[in-house]
Parts: C-alpha cells; sequence; structure tokens
C-alpha cells in the first residue's frame, strides 16, 4: 500500500561499514581465491582444481554480498520543470511608435503577451517561465505588469547580455534553460549592433539554447538623423581636416538637405546632401581648414522636419584637439645683420620651428650695379604675405623692419587682426623700429608693449636688469632657482643699446635698462602682453645676439642662454599648454545626457610648481551663447590639482573655464571643451531591427515571429530530464536465508572434498 | 704734416661721408665690422682692401657698414663682438699659438665666420689655412665649394670665383653645423678691392680686367651675404626665381 507512491528503484549497498573497509574485505576475497588456486597449481587432474576454486569463488562472492549488505532503494520521482525565460525590451527605443503614428512598441509588446497568454499558460505546465525585463542590464519581471506595457526608459538594449544572464542564473539547482523568447524591436547597440559576426556569433551558440524571438514594431517612420561622425581625435592646425558623417533617412521624401559643420556655433563647412527614397544611408564628408589650435567642440547638424518620429537625432557633437606640427613662423627682416643672422640660424635650425623669413637685401637707395638677372633678389611679396598667406603663421617676426618703404599701411590691421584673433608678435630693435619705424602711429601701435619715448636710441653699454615680474616669468627662466637665474642674467655680456621706450598699460616688462629711465620709469628692454586672444613682445635691442656669440666668447660661456631665452619667448608666445599656469582637462570630451561633467584642473605657481591650496573657480558655459550654465568652487592639493564635476547641462557645446588664484593672486585661467550628446545612442536611432531578431532565431535554433501574429513563434524547447524528488525508502535484501546457506553450503562442500582429496 | 698725409686725410673723410646715408641708431654694434686677424707676419698684405668693400657692401645693398676695419688678434676675446674674421697673408701662416687656436676653435664653433684669402700667389697661405682648420676643426678637411653652393646666388649670380688673379677657380671652405663657416681662396680678392686714397685702384686685375674686379666684387658682397643671411637664398621662396635667371 505504501509502496505505491513509489515509481522507481535502484540497488544499493545498506553496510555500516565505511567505504576503505569494504574494498580492503574485496580485496581480501579475491586473496582467499588466489591462494586457493595456488595451492592447486599442481592438481594434475583439471576438473578438481576447477571445482574447489569455484567452490571458493562462490564462498567469498556469498561473504561480500553478507557483508556489503545489498538492499533496494524505492523512490518517488517527479519529472522535473526546465527554465524558459521570456525577456521583453524595456528600452527607450520600446517608446518609439511601432509604426508610423502606431502605439509604441511597448504597448505592442504588452498587447502581445495579453494575446498570447494561454499558450503562455499551457507551457507553464511544462515549464517553469522567468519573466525579465530587460535593456542594458536585465531584471526580472512579472508578467502581468508586463501586459500593462510599462514605461521604457533604458539607456542601452543589450541583447546578448541580457541572455547570457538568464542562462548563467537559474533559481534552483539542476534548473536548466532550455530556451528563451525575447521581446523586442531589436535595436541593440551592445554587442549586437554590428549584426551576427565573429565573437557575438560565438557567444549566440555558447548559450547552446533555442533563443525565438518576437519582432515588434516592423513597420516604417519617418526619420532623419546623424547616426555617425567619424573624425580623427586631434588634426593639425592650418592642415585639412575631413569629418566623415552618415545621414539616415528613413521614410522621407526626395528632398536637398543642408547639413552643417559648426563650430562652437559658428558655421565651418556646409554640404547639401539628396535624400533618395528607398536609400537609407547618406555619407557626407566635410573637409575644412582649422586656423586655430585648442580643443574644440563641433556639431553636425541637419534640419529637423515635419512629421519626424525623432527630433533629437538630427545633430551630433563631437570635440576635436587641434594641435600645432610646427611653428611656422614668419620672420621679415629690414636689412641682414648680425642679429638677423643669430635669430634666423636659431628659428632655421629648431626642428619645431618652420621658418619662412624675408629680408631686404636691398633698398631703393642702394646701387647694386648690375642688372635685375645678375641679382639673385626677388620683389617683396608684401600682398600675399600680409593678406593672403598671414593667417597661416603661428608667429610673426619684424626685425629691424620700416613698413613704410613698402606701401605697407594698409596691411597693418591685418598683423592687429591677427593678433587679436590668437597669433603672436614680436618686435625686435633697431634703427627701424618703434618710434624710429614709425610704429606709434601705425595701427601696430595699441598692440605693441611698449611705447616710443621720443628720442634717440641709446648707444651706452648696459646689463639689462630682470624685473620683479621677469624673475617669475617664463620667457626670462634661465636657470631651475631664483638665485640661479639672477646669477645667470648677471654673468651675461653688456649690450651696446637700446630703442628708448616706456611700457604701456597692461604690458608686463620682464627686463629693463638699470639706469635709462623714461618718465621716472626704467627703460624697457624685453616686454611682453595679451593683446586680444593673442601675445605680442617687444626686444628694444639689435644686439641680442650678444647673449650668443659674444657669451661664447667669455670664459666657460655658451650661446646657450640665447637659445634658451628666443625658445621659451616663442613657446610663451604660441601658448605652449606646458607654460600654461592654469590647466583643464575634462575627463570625458563626449558626454551622454544625464551624465555630469568632469574636469581636473591643473594649476602652477608663478614658477610652475604645483600650486597646492589654490582656489579654483569652475564655470560650465554654453560655447554657443557664452551662457554661463553650471559653476564650483574648489581648492587644489598639494599636486596642484583639483577635481571638478558639474551637473549636466542640456545638450550642445560647452567650455569648462577655470580660474585659479593663490592668496588673493590670481595665477591665471584655462578652459577645455566637451559635448554633451543630444540623445544617447538608444534614443537617436529609431530603427526597429527585426532581421537582427531573425538571425537570432536561425543562429540559436530558435523560431521567429512578428508581434502582429499574435501567436508564439516554434520555440524547440526539448523535454524536460526526470529528476529525483521526494521520498526513498531502502529495503534489504542481504538478510535473506539463502544468502548464508549458500556460504555455508559452498564451505562446508570444499572442506569435504578437499579432505577427500587429500589436500588437509 | 706734408701736402701728401693731408690730401691722404681729407680724402679718407671724404670716403667716410660719402657711405649711403643711413640712420645709424645703435652705434658700431649694429654695422658690419670686419675684424682683421693679426698675426706674426705680413697679416695685412692689402690694407685698403677691406675699407673699399665695406664701401661697396654699403652702397650696393641694405647692409650698413663701418668703414674701418678693426685689427684684432686671432687670441683677442674680443673677436666675438666682429662674426666676420678676414684673415690675410702673404706667405704660410707662423704657428699661431694654442690659445689662438682655442679661441678660433670657439668662435667657428658658436657662429663666427672667417674668410681666408691668400695674395701670394702660390698657393702657401691659403695650403696653411686649410691645415689650420683642419686642426682647429677635428675630423674636417677643406673642401671645394660647389659651383651650385648658396654662396654664389646670396646677393648676386655668380658663375665662379675670381679675385685680382685667377689662381684657382674654386674656393675651399669648411661646413659647421650645416654652414658654411671658413672660405679659403687663394685669388687675392683684397687685390682685386684695393683701392689708395687718391681713388686708384692699386692692382691691376688678371687676366679679366675690370670685369674681372667687378666679379671680386660681387664675390665679396655675396660671402659677406652669406655670412649674415647663411642659407636665406636656399628658401624655398627664391628657388623659381634664381632658376629662372640661372637660364
Amino acid at each position: 500500500m505504501v509502496d505505491e507512491i513509489y515509481n522507481d528503484w535502484r540497488l544499493v549497498s545498506l553496510s555500516p561499514w565505511p567505504a576503505w573497509a569494504l574494498v580492503l574485505l574485496g580485496l581480501a576475497a579475491l586473496a582467499g581465491v588466489a591462494l586457493a588456486w595456488w595451492g592447486l597449481r599442481r592438481e594434475n587432474r583439471p576438473w578438481r582444481r576447477r571445482g574447489l576454486v569455484t567452490l571458493r569463488t562462490l564462498s567469498m562472492a556469498a561473504a561480500l554480498f553478507v557483508v556489503l549488505e545489498p538492499g533496494i532503494r524505492l523512490l518517488q520521482t517527479s519529472r522535473v520543470k526546465n527554465r524558459l525565460a521570456v525577456l521583453v525590451d524595456g528600452s527607450a527605443s520600446m517608446a518609439f511608435p511601432a509604426d508610423a503614428a502606431g502605439p509604441t512598441r511597448a504597448a505592442v509588446a504588452g498587447s502581445y503577451l495579453q494575446q498570447v497568454a494561454p499558450e503562455l499558460a499551457e507551457l507553464a505546465e511544462r515549464y517553469t517561465l522567468e519573466f525579465h525585463r530587460f535593456d542594458g542590464d536585465l531584471s526580472p519581471a512579472d508578467l502581468g505588469v508586463l501586459q500593462q506595457a510599462p514605461e521604457p526608459k533604458g539607456e542601452k538594449t543589450d541583447l546578448l547580455g541580457a541572455l547570457e544572464t538568464a542562462a548563467g542564473g537559474g533559481n534552483a539547482a539542476g534548473r536548466k534553460l532550455v530556451g528563451a523568447l525575447v521581446l523586442s524591436d531589436g535595436g541593440d547597440n551592445v554587442d549586437l549592433q554590428g549584426g551576427i559576426a565573429g565573437a557575438a556569433r560565438e557567444k549566440l551558440e555558447k548559450l547552446q539554447i533555442p533563443v525565438s524571438t518576437v519582432a515588434v514594431g516592423g513597420g516604417s517612420l519617418q526619420d532623419l538623423a546623424v547616426e555617425t561622425v567619424k573624425v580623427e581625435d586631434f588634426a593639425f592646425v592650418r592642415n585639412t581636416v575631413e569629418v566623415q558623417a552618415t545621414l539616415t533617412a528613413s521614410e522621407m521624401q526626395a528632398i536637398d538637405v543642408p547639413v552643417t559643420l559648426r563650430r562652437e556655433g559658428q558655421v565651418v563647412a556646409q554640404q547639401t546632401v539628396r535624400i533618395e527614397p528607398g536609400k537609407r544611408e547618406h555619407p557626407v564628408r566635410f573637409r575644412f581648414t582649422p586656423d586655430q589650435i585648442g580643443e574644440f567642440v563641433f556639431t553636425v547638424a541637419a534640419p529637423v522636419y515635419e512629421g519626424e518620429a525623432i527630433r533629437s537625432n538630427n545633430s551630433r557633437s563631437f570635440v576635436l584637439k587641434v594641435i600645432r606640427d610646427r611653428v611656422r613662423t614668419l620672420l621679415v627682416v629690414g636689412r641682414p645683420s648680425w642679429d638677423e643672422r643669430y635669430l634666423r640660424m636659431l628659428l632655421k635650425t629648431d626642428p619645431n620651428v618652420d621658418l619662412i623669413s624675408f629680408f631686404i637685401l636691398r633698398t631703393p637707395q642702394d646701387n647694386p650695379r648690375a642688372q635685375e638677372h645678375e641679382l639673385s633678389l626677388i620683389p617683396f611679396p608684401v600682398e600675399e604675405i600680409f593678406d593672403k598667406q598671414l593667417k597661416s603663421f603661428d608667429l610673426v617676426v619684424f626685425q629691424n623692419f620700416a613698413y613704410r618703404p613698402y606701401r605697407m599701411e594698409g596691411y597693418l590691421p591685418n598683423i592687429r587682426k591677427y593678433v587679436e584673433e590668437g597669433g603672436a608678435f614680436v618686435m625686435v630693435g633697431g634703427e627701424n623700429s618703434f618710434g624710429e619705424g614709425g610704429y606709434q602711429s601705425s595701427p601696430l601701435a595699441e598692440m605693441i608693449p611698449v611705447d616710443p619715448a621720443g628720442s634717440a636710441p641709446n648707444e651706452q653699454l648696459f646689463l639689462p636688469r630682470l624685473t620683479e615680474d621677469g624673475l617669475r616669468h617664463p620667457i626670462t627662466q634661465l636657470a631651475a632657482s631664483p638665485e640661479a637665474n639672477q646669477q645667470t642674467w648677471a654673468s651675461l655680456p653688456q649690450l651696446p643699446g637700446v630703442n628708448v621706450t616706456r611700457p604701456k598699460d597692461g604690458a608686463q616688462v620682464l627686463l629693463d635698462h638699470p639706469h635709462l629711465t623714461v618718465g621716472g620709469v626704467n627703460a624697457p628692454v624685453l616686454a611682453v602682453r595679451e593683446y586680444g586672444r593673442g601675445r605680442a613682445m617687444a626686444l628694444t635691442t639689435d644686439a641680442s645676439w650678444y647673449w650668443s656669440l659674444v657669451a661664447a666668447g667669455q670664459s666657460g660661456g655658451s650661446s646657450r642662454t640665447y637659445e634658451r631665452i628666443w625658445s621659451n619667448a616663442i613657446r610663451w608666445l604660441v601658448r605652449d599648454p606646458e607654460l600654461t599656469p592654469v590647466r583643464v582637462q575634462v575627463v570625458q570630451d563626449t558626454v551622454e545626457p544625464g551624465q555630469p561633467v568632469a574636469a581636473t584642473i591643473t594649476a602652477r605657481r608663478t614658477d610652475y610648481g604645483p600650486a597646492d591650496g589654490a582656489e579654483v573657480q569652475v564655470q560650465l558655459v554654453d560655447a554657443e551663447t557664452g551662457r554661463v550654465v553650471g559653476a564650483q568652487r574648489l581648492a587644489t592639493g598639494p599636486d596642484g590639482m583639483a577635481r571638478a564635476e558639474l551637473e549636466a547641462p542640456g545638450p550642445g557645446a560647452f567650455k569648462v573655464k577655470a580660474d585659479a588664484s593663490l592668496a588673493g593672486a590670481a595665477l591665471g585661467s584655462g578652459e577645455d571643451a566637451v559635448a554633451v550628446r543630444a540623445a544617447s545612442a538608444e534614443r537617436s536611432d529609431a530603427r526597429p531591427r527585426p532581421d537582427l531578431l531573425r538571425a537570432i532565431s536561425d543562429v540559436t535554433g530558435g523560431g521567429h515571429v512578428e508581434a502582429a501574429s499574435g501567436s508564439l513563434p516554434p520555440l524547440g524547447l526539448s523535454d524536460p530530464e526526470v529528476v529525483e524528488v521526494g521520498r526513498a525508502k531502502d529495503r534489504p535484501i542481504w538478510d535473506r536465508w539463502w544468502a548464508l546457506a549458500a556460504l555455508a553450503c559452498c564451505l562446508s562442500g570444499e572442506w569435504v572434498l578437499r579432505r577427500r582429496w587429500g589436500y588437509f | 704734416m706734408d701736402r701728401r698725409n693731408f690730401l691722404t686725410g681729407l680724402l679718407a673723410a671724404s670716403t667716410l661721408f660719402s657711405l649711403p646715408s643711413r640712420a645709424l641708431a645703435f652705434g658700431e654694434s649694429s654695422r658690419l665690422v670686419f675684424a682683421q686677424g693679426r698675426y706674426e707676419g705680413n697679416w695685412a698684405p692689402r690694407r685698403n682692401a677691406l675699407r673699399r668693400l665695406a664701401f661697396e657692401i654699403g652702397t650696393r645693398t641694405s647692409i650698413v657698414t663701418s668703414p674701418q676695419e678693426k685689427p684684432l688678434d686671432l687670441h683677442a676675446p674680443e673677436l666675438f663682438r666682429h662674426p666676420f674674421l678676414y684673415l690675410a697673408g702673404d706667405a704660410a701662416l707662423p704657428n699661431l699659438g694654442q690659445t689662438a687656436l682655442d679661441n678660433l676653435r670657439r668662435y667657428v664653433t658658436y657662429g663666427g665666420f672667417v674668410l681666408c684669402d691668400g695674395s701670394d700667389g702660390g698657393g702657401a697661405f691659403a695650403r696653411s689655412c686649410e691645415a689650420l682648420f683642419a686642426e682647429i676643426l677635428p675630423g674636417q678637411q677643406a673642401g671645394r665649394i660647389p659651383p651650385e653652393h648658396v654662396l654664389y646666388k646670396s646677393f648676386y649670380l655668380v658663375d665662379h670665383p675670381a679675385g685680382r688673379t685667377l689662381q684657382r677657380p674654386w674656393q675651399s671652405g669648411f661646413v659647421h653645423n650645416g654652414r658654411l663657416a671658413v672660405v679659403v681662396t687663394e685669388n687675392d680678392l683684397g687685390g682685386a678691392w684695393s683701392r689708395d686714397e687718391l681713388g686708384s685702384w692699386e692692382y691691376e686685375v688678371s687676366p679679366g680686367g675690370e670685369t674681372q674686379r667687378e666679379l671680386a666684387f660681387r664675390l665679396g658682397v655675396n660671402t659677406v651675404m652669406y655670412a649674415m643671411c647663411t642659407d636665406y637664398k636656399e628658401d624655398q621662396v627664391h628657388i623659381p626665381f634664381i632658376m629662372k635667371r640661372r637660364r
């Protein structure tokens, strides 16, 4: 009666002996048989030998039977339900319409689950159904909730990740996942974004389960999107940059779309793309030449048309770092001189400088006593340089150059504008420079850091004096410590004369004359200033070459000082990042919507050591409007660094600007660019991809249907395995009388025969 | 003072005043001043040569020159204030001493330019200069300056070198750090340039006569122009013009 509940049995050993003891007993039994055989090896009658060994073997077997205590284990077994995972897409793309002007894809998925509820219930009798919602992650869900189509919000669609997580799950030991049913629009933007190939295919096959798919949304949507933008991470200034973008069109009419490339609000290039109905991808190629170094946010944008499914995917921003290839330097010289020669040699041999020079070798007063064809002279291409090519230079140097004889008045405003817009300008002294060259009444006057004093050049020998500003400025840093720096300057040879000038307001005088004064202020020898976005420098002597050859002629001297001063000056003038007292570096130059903008600010003291405890004011500024959209106050650590994290602004191009000060003294400012994406990849691609879902099913052996079918696809599930559950009962079979009787009979039979045949 | 000396002084002064009028703002340091090397022996066989060349350079080019050269000992520290050194002679150089050699080595290494001009007619001075600089610049030997070198197109387009003589139709030189630092000629350039106080050429030029003298001046101008502008005329912008005129 009780046995009726058991439907399976197994033969087991009920012996209380440990396994090793049973093994030893087994070996002893074998030894008993072997000894019997060994003792009978000289027996000439085989039937006797076989008879006795057989009896010994039977005796040992009977003894083992008794010791092993065999029994029958009665089992109550049942078929366990294996798992079937039902994965429902909860990513943001499910909020798009399934068809033009239709319900959302999430709603369609909800309706579908309602329609197939009876089929699911039938499946639930044989399988354990596990319902999940997935986007970038996988989370358990309730069928009832899924049928109500909760709002899809996930910013990613990771189909493969969801399947792997479901397969690796299993809420009970031994419960195997035998299949998966996926309801999705197929808009994967992680591993399967590029389709099923290579590693993605291998991962799918490794699941070893049939994945059946239900395509939600396969209808057509009207949409225009800037889907991809390809550009190098950095570009060289004044070198052509190519930006390749892909404009995708879905259900758009044949129209000409004006696509623009903007740099922080300014249009730098525009292309018109002809949209062809039926063609999805339309490549767009922009070519432009950046004329400034720095990091800039660029935006590729197309207009938004009436009836588009998604309005936020019509633009895409990226950050481009524009760097300098070499410092392109224009050297214009009024006449050959030793000062010119040494500067040219320095610039010409510097691998970081690309030198373009023009020397006036002959003035209208000179008579070379030769025909033009006997001379190597070329006309001075004023228009070419100062009108067409000017913007291509990083640095312009006027060395003892008078502009008037070359009718350059009309071009000087170009030079001023060039500096205003970020260029660098140096005027080196001589009888044709500053006031002597008539620059005080020229358009360059307000830009040059010094004003002429109105007196003739001073020809007294003098040793330039390092000023307060000069003690700290990178141009005049010739040694690591202030004392060594002072000593280096003091050891230089005296200079033979200066143009007499006075510093302009806003100029920094780095070197001045030790005793020549103008209006009570020592005459500047080396002065710098910021002008607009550019920088200007004035060196009021034409004998800086003394710091080269003459210095080298002194005991233990060399020309290193001359090279260092000019190298420092060039680096400062062209804004070498290494000489920037405040540096801002955004952690990511493209930020997804909703993510904060993080940046690292590095502040240096005036001696370029890390500024510990500097106050940093960070602002997030809209690059197109200049509006401040976020701000933060920070203090730097011992390494001079601080980390800012600003609230995520809306989509667009932004600058992170930082101003730092130490003990109330301003250290400087810096900035970096960041693009906040208008839409995540999830929200910018409206395409349903039933083809991807079908491919998943094909690879894994599952079925595929459209949600509109209202029925489940063929799931290709294997039958559940049989596993033990419930009760078990042991029934001994060793304690039967026949086992002992067999043992006794065999042993006594052997004994009797041995006695009879004379083996005792 | 006799009449001759008076006239000589007057003419010398007039030479000064006849220099092109320019705003000479910074005195001597801003002008080209020839340093003439002084050593034991006839270090100035053509005493009026540099003065005349300075005048010609001043009138023909935009370079501002000083009419008076500066005689300097080869071991003098002041040598370094004058990057153009004219070393002349009519016999092989004597032993200059280690101090002078060290001084010249630093001078050339840090950008000084040396023109060695032999007027002996036999090449002994030129050869001694070549040996001197081969010793000063270890591992270097005098090389023939090719006719396409920028030296021959730095201002004038010069086909071949010439001086008072055509002793050697080429010049030799030493290149240091990519620039021609020493030029050696044995054609007596100074002889072709020399003019006395009364305005007469001091030496006949042969075989080319006055045309050859003009060529010597042009070579002098080019040499100075090269010393001051180095390879400026090799810059890309000049090449099409020069190619066109060379045809």
